[in-house]
């Protein structure tokens, strides 16, 4: 059998590769071409007909003053969540790799928060703030104080503070891999030419991490990015809306003002502005890296 | 050769195995989401019920309903936006065949898929079936109602009289009897849920409502006409809502009070009145009720034609799915369910007894065991009902839930309020029907 005909190497690929396929365009492909072609119908997201509308929704996803509100807001969240659960994440790897006594017990315990789901999340920390802290503060001020989730600023350090607790957890374990990979030698190596062990960490762990890193900022950029359940669950918008994300003003204008075409117009914006964002990372990321 | 043939059949019996694991995800029954449309032979329907606290009262139901008629009945409920949860059913082809949607629902999802109902018997018993293009589409579940919760309970106790509910007619008498509330030692007399549904489409459209022509009012909104600021109805109401506002037992919480702990104090009679409706039954009902718990009309200084009249009408509607996805005989079962639950004895019980539900049907004469909707039913059969209007856009009471968000934190003036609410109408695409 001749192995470098065209249909040896198909039947070769569709051998291994095939099923993977077919149930990759099934479930991703398809539905995200059909999606782009729902962008230009003005479907309200119930009835059997949908009208074309041309480019009519990015115009007006465009035009939506609201949609780019919940964009900048989901930026400013994104940019404090990522730096603080990666900053997190990295100093509690860092913990849980330098020998202290029980360090498989803690890697475990940070790791939990990441096993509960987003709503579930949401709504404990929703009791904590509005009871606990409230209950505190009220004890403390000798009068009634109003809820964190009560203020604009408020509502958006909370959204920051419940993901970055959910998911420094889950980035600290690739972190404990990074150091990990990092041979004692070479840190060894270093302190013996006479760096300091900050310096030592400068300039040699850090940079053989930076896959790690990659990995950890893209992880956390295109999580925050797409945030939803801590959101719905969390603040719901509120107050006066100004806790809106992207996604949930998509979910909004699509599902709940029965504006698919143009929530789904919104969704496609979002995937590029998350794609093209997370994407630059990556290659700006991977281009520094050193093997050790 | 063999060994080819071999792998062809694995990758085969894989690709089968992944589809099967694939239909198995997508099929399947169960108490909650999923589920599918009738047997297409009338022997085996699906209902979905959206309100979720009488969940297993239904699934009960469909049981005796199955033993008396042999059909199955499937109930369903989800906890997602009911259109949006419908709409996912629409686009597998697979709709519920009996659909307990809103009333403006009707009107859109009932018009493109509704099967027509005008020949039902039920439909000469009732006031409140909803016909569209002269076609009868919805069947009313209950009745509800918006106005004042009071609790006779915690007026009794702090002051020591019974509470007589006709005395308050003006928005000074509701301002008085707070006064002497307070005085009597009970420190903040009043709650406001603070949701957007709860302020927006039930507060605020009472503005809309309560006047001869309420189209013609919500017309002249779209047109930009409408000055609410010299509109009498709109400040009576504010007035009403400021005065609610300044006894609110959750004032420092202001809009992100949490509901459960608003239906606490009202259940267990720590605040005496609270701006809601007859549906808060099942809530109030969670704590330690200390009731009765009564509704009346939002007082205001003015008098009008609507003085002394409750808001509200028909709700929860069910509508037969009259679409290709569903075939002729499931069709007649779904209809032969609803005119078993309007007219059999076990339908009466399960609305009012069961349930507690304010029956819309003049046959239903079981007593409604739910505290207010007991006083709703005296207020239908008195015809003391200023009817809902169920025509607002789809965003109103989220985008117009939120200005009065500010407006109950103070956030904002009310003329203010006055200028979003009119230039949301006067930018929104005006809903036809």
């Amino acid at each position: 059998m001749k192995r470098n005909t065209l249909s040896y190497k198909v039947k070769q690929y569709l051998m291994f590769g095939g099923v993977g396929t077919a149930l990759f365009c099934a479930v991703v492909i398809v539905p995200f071409i059909y999606g782009i072609y729902l962008t230009f119908t003005s479907w309200d997201g119930v009835s059997p007909n949908k009208p074309f509308v041309g480019i009519a929704n990015y115009v007006a996803a465009f035009a939506d003053h609201d949609y780019w509100l919940a964009m900048g807001r989901t930026v400013i969240y994104s940019v404090f969540s990522v730096v603080l659960i990666n900053v997190l994440a990295f100093a509690l790897a860092y913990l849980v790799t330098s020998g202290v006594k029980g360090q498989n017990f803690f890697r475990a315990g940070f790791f939990i928060p990441n096993l509960i789901g987003g709503i579930v999340l949401g709504y404990v920390w929703k009791f904590v703030f509005n009871r606990a802290f409230v209950a505190i503060g009220t004890a403390i001020a000798g009068h009634d104080v109003p809820s964190l989730l009560a203020s604009p600023n408020g509502a958006m350090f909370c959204l920051i503070l419940a993901s970055v607790w959910q998911y420094a957890g889950y980035m600290m374990l690739i972190y404990v891999a990074g150091f990990m990979s990092v041979s004692d030698s070479l840190k060894e190596a270093a302190m013996i030419d006479g760096c300091t062990p900050s310096q030592a960490m400068r300039n040699v762990t850090i940079p053989l991490m930076r896959s790690s890193f990659v990995q950890c900022i893209f992880l956390s950029i295109t999580r925050c990015f797409v945030v939803y359940d801590v959101n719905l669950s969390l603040t719901k918008g509120d107050p006066y809306g100004q806790s809106i994300m992207a996604a949930m003003h998509v979910y909004n204008t699509a599902f709940t003002y029965k504006n698919y075409g143009m929530g789904q117009a919104e969704a496609l914006i979002l995937f590029i502005v998350c794609a093209v964002i997370g994407i630059t990372q990556v290659m700006v990321g991977k281009k520094g890296e050193v093997e050790a | 050769m063999k060994k080819s043939n071999f792998k062809k059949m694995l990758v085969l019996v894989l690709s089968f195995a992944m589809v099967l694991a694939f239909t198995a995800c997508g099929g399947g029954g169960g108490g909650d989401e999923g589920g599918s449309g009738g047997s297409g032979d009338g022997k085996s329907i699906t209902l979905f019920n959206s309100k979720s606290e009488i969940q297993e009262d239904f699934e009960n139901l469909a049981k005796v309903y199955e033993e008396q008629t042999g059909v199955h009945v499937e109930v369903y409920y989800s906890q997602d936006t009911v259109s949006a949860h419908l709409a996912t059913k629409y686009a597998s082809k697979a709709p519920y065949t009996i659909n307990m949607v809103d009333a403006k629902d009707i009107y859109s999802l009932g018009k493109q898929y509704g099967a027509d109902m005008s020949d039902m018997a039920w439909v000469g018993d009732t006031d409140y079936a909803i016909s569209v293009d002269d076609k009868v589409l919805g069947f009313p579940t209950c009745i509800e109602c918006r106005g004042i919760l009071y609790n006779e309970a915690a007026i009794k106790g702090a002051l020591g009289e019974d509470f007589d509910p006709a005395s308050i007619k003006t928005l000074d008498d509701f301002k008085a009897m707070c006064d002497k509330l307070v005085a009597a030692g009970m420190d903040a007399p009043t709650a406001i849920l603070g949701p957007d549904w709860s302020l927006a489409a039930h507060y605020l459209q009472q503005v809309y409502e309560e006047r001869e022509d309420p189209e013609a009012f919500v017309q002249s909104l779209y047109k930009g006409e409408a000055d609410l600021m010299s509109d009498a109805k709109f400040n009576a109401l504010m007035d009403t809502f400021d005065v609610l506002k300044e006894y609110n037992q959750f004032k420092t919480q202001g809009s992100n009070a949490e509901d459960e702990l608003v239906h606490q104090a009202m259940s267990e009679g720590k605040d005496a009145f609270q701006f809601g409706g007859c549906w808060e039954w099942n809530d109030l009902l969670t704590y330690d009720y200390n009731g009765p718990v009564g509704i009346m009309p939002v007082p205001q200084n003015l008098e009008d034609d609507y003085t002394g009249k409750l808001v509200g009408g028909g709700a929860k509607y069910f509508y037969v799915d009259g679409s290709e996805y569903t075939s002729e005989a499931d069709q007649e079962a779904g209809k032969a369910f609803l005119e078993w639950l309007a007219s059999s004895d076990e339908g009466k019980t399960f609305v009012s007894d069961t349930c507690g539900m304010v029956s819309p049907f003049k046959s239903n004469t079981v007593p409604c065991t739910n505290d207010i909707g007991k006083v709703v039913k005296e207020y239908v059969d008195a015809g003391l009902l200023v009817p809902n209007y169920d025509y607002d856009p789809d965003d109103h009471y989220s985008k117009l839930g939120i200005e009065m968000k500010k407006y109950l934190d103070n956030a904002c003036t009310r003329e203010e309020l006055a200028k979003a609410i009119q230039d949301y109408w006067a930018s929104t695409t005006p809903v036809e029907h």
